[in-house]
């Protein structure tokens, strides 16, 4: 098994790479497309993670399941731990929260650091799209963070 | 048993940390040319002891010891000092500094994303661990009368 803490030292740097990097011949980048473009490295990882991941798995019952497993199996191999809260309206909406986010475990546990915590859960948002993409369910992912560790993600499904 | 306070260097002499609990006297000079002072000194006591040494050394400088403080020193592979002032009845300190390197230093700056080496550390939840673990510690509790 990897050490735990090259996943860590991997994501961090990729995220330096994509948002911080001043490039000499830097075309008219804005943040937006650099976080874009992190979004889809994490998107096309869960795309192809979840392949592996599911291998002997029989097929979900509904969307709710495959949130679950999101939730439990999926978040343990990557995380190492459940998400903490899961909660839903039933009409295509999940809001998953983890009280102590891997990534941001390291950064603070107070509203230091605050405005570059964004950074550091866009690829897990685009994770998460990509694996859903995979298990057929086209969703939008977005991140909130009120306090660090402690960091919720809102799936909307679209129909 | 207690300690006084805590000085971390990276390996070009640049001040990383600074923390003290228990520092009655100052030493009358800024902080900045004290860490320059201690990082100097440092330097020279480690190659002086090696070079004195009558015997092929595998550490080489632990500690100096005053009759009213102890200085204990500890170096990584990586250049790291961590350098610690307790009072004179304080035992394992060289186990504390490193499990401080290992637990504290590498888990909330080494791991931060923040952080560029080479430069002080401002994170406010290393602070807080490393606090934590300091004041955790046995050798912090008792204060020796």
């Amino acid at each position: 098994m990897a050490d735990e803490g090259l996943l860590e030292y991997l994501h961090f740097e990729l995220v330096n790479y994509c948002v911080n990097d001043k490039k000499e011949n830097e075309t008219n980048q804005t943040q937006s497309s650099k976080i874009s473009t992190l979004e889809y490295i994490g998107f096309s990882t869960g795309y192809r993670l979840i392949e592996r991941l599911t291998r002997e798995m029989p097929r979900f019952k509904d969307e709710l399941d495959t949130v679950k497993f999101i939730c439990t199996d999926f978040w343990s191999s990557v995380f190492k731990k459940q998400v903490d809260n899961l909660r839903t309206n039933h009409q295509g909406i999940y809001v998953l929260q983890d009280n102590t986010f891997r990534f941001l475990k390291q950064i603070s546990n107070s509203s230091q650091y605050l405005d570059i915590a964004p950074a550091h859960v866009v690829f897990t948002c685009g994770l998460i799209r990509g694996t859903l993409a995979n298990l057929g369910i086209n969703a939008i992912v977005t991140a909130e963070i009120v306090s660090m560790p402690s960091c919720k993600f809102h799936i909307q499904v679209k129909h | 048993m207690t300690i006084y306070n805590l000085y971390i260097f990276d390996r070009h002499g640049t001040m990383l940390y600074y923390a003290e609990w228990n520092r009655v006297k100052q030493s009358g000079i800024t902080r900045d040319e004290e860490s320059k002072l201690m990082y100097g000194s440092l330097y020279s006591i480690k190659s002086f002891v090696s070079k004195i040494s009558p015997l092929d050394t595998r550490e080489g400088f632990l500690y100096y010891k005053t009759d009213k403080y102890a200085l204990h020193y500890f170096e990584t592979a990586s250049g790291l000092k961590f350098v610690i002032n307790t009072d004179c009845s304080s035992t394992g300190v060289k186990d504390l500094l490193q499990q401080l390197y290992a637990k504290v230093f590498v888990e909330y700056t080494v791991k931060n994303p923040i952080w560029t080496p080479g430069t002080p550390i401002n994170s406010a939840l290393f602070k807080s661990k490393l606090d934590e673990f300091i004041k955790q510690s046995p050798i912090y509790g008792l204060k020796n009368v």
